[in-house]
């Protein structure tokens, strides 16, 4: 329509090693993020992050958001590590993790929206 | 058609949601979920449910807990899960009436396959918990036979082994036990001939491997 903007929804890049994260988080994003899943571990996932651009990343596992953590940083990209283990979550701000309250579907739904929002990622 | 209610206790959030999610969208399958074993109890006073997937860290006493008390409360079948499953630990949950043992980072497909194969008589296990499985029956069944070779000796003969296997001389050892070389040369003998070993040496190299594997293996009773 004549003078109507789209905006995509804003993408969210799950790396994964445990795939039942993907189901939930899914789940929990739906209505607010497109969620696109790949499996962690498979090498270069820096170049997969620089191809697609996602307005957040999600990842499960430890080395993982360690190799992501300066990508993110240097993009602005929020990037969100669900401590399965330790049943925590971990969020990337201003270059350092921060410890945010448990591993629910809602606490990490809310962590990545606002940090979306936060920086200006989701379209209105 | 029947559901087949399956009951996912996991004190993690998101696995719950994962599971109910992916049972979702199956339609033989309905979902309750736990958080930890009160609730677990809770909903079983309701309706027993066909099968239950229980995390082993299941707040607040563990899952192999919860386990044994749907065996005996519930004709559930259980289906054990966790992240880095032990040999010892596995072996608990079987114990504890598990039909199966899963790891949780199954693919959904896998999950789904696992459930219905419970449902059909099978029991789940992943290859490499198989292989677990198939490596504890082969130590329980060595331990079994060094216990029988060591139960073949006297408690003296046992003390006099201990001493070889600690690389004890005869003159030692007969100190030590306040009894003669000669005696100890005998028990030595018997020993060999009991243990069917040809030298000292191999007596005591069963007897170092025997105790460092009696040790390692929790109690398979």
């Amino acid at each position: 329509m004549k003078g109507t903007i789209r905006r995509r929804s804003p993408l969210v890049a799950v790396l994964y090693t445990v795939p039942l994260v993907c189901e939930a988080i899914t789940s929990a994003l739906d209505g607010i993020a497109d969620v696109r899943a790949f499996p962690a571990k498979r090498m270069d996932s820096l170049g997969l992050l620089s191809s697609i651009q996602p307005d957040a990343v999600v990842v499960d596992d430890p080395i993982e958001a360690a190799e992501v953590r300066s990508w993110a940083n240097s993009q602005d990209t929020p990037l969100v590590h669900i401590c399965l283990r330790q049943r925590t979550i971990k969020v990337l701000r201003n270059g350092d993790w921060e410890e945010s309250a448990g591993a629910s579907v809602e606490s990490i739904r809310n962590v990545v929206a606002g940090s979306m929002y936060a920086r200006g990622g989701v379209p209105s | 058609m029947t559901r087949t209610r399956v009951l996912v206790a996991d004190p993690l959030g998101i696995f719950r949601a994962g599971v109910y999610n992916l049972l979702s969208r199956e339609s033989d399958f309905a979902v309750v979920e736990a958080v930890d074993f009160d609730r677990v109890q809770s909903l079983v006073e309701t309706q027993c449910p066909d099968i239950a997937l229980i995390d082993l860290d299941l707040p607040p006493g563990g899952g192999v807990a919860a386990l044994q008390w749907l065996h005996e409360h519930c004709n559930t079948r259980t289906i054990a899960w966790s992240f880095d499953p032990a040999q010892d630990v596995v072996l608990a949950a079987v114990r504890a009436g598990a039909s199966g043992y899963l790891r949780k980072d199954i693919s959904p497909d896998g999950l789904v396959r696992a459930l219905r194969g419970l449902v059909a008589g099978q029991a789940p296990l992943s290859h490499d918990i198989a292989t677990l499985m198939i490596d504890a029956i082969h130590q329980h069944r060595d331990r079994e036979r060094t216990e029988d070779r060591l139960s073949a000796l006297s408690s003296r003969e046992c003390e006099v082994l201990e001493q070889v296997a600690g690389g004890a001389l005869n003159r030692q050892i007969a100190s030590e036990l306040t009894i003669s070389e000669f005696t100890v040369k005998r028990h030595i003998q018997n020993i060999l001939g009991k243990l069917g070993v040809r030298s000292r040496r191999e007596a005591a190299e069963f007897y170092r491997a025997a105790m460092s594997q009696l040790a390692s293996i929790g109690d398979p009773s």
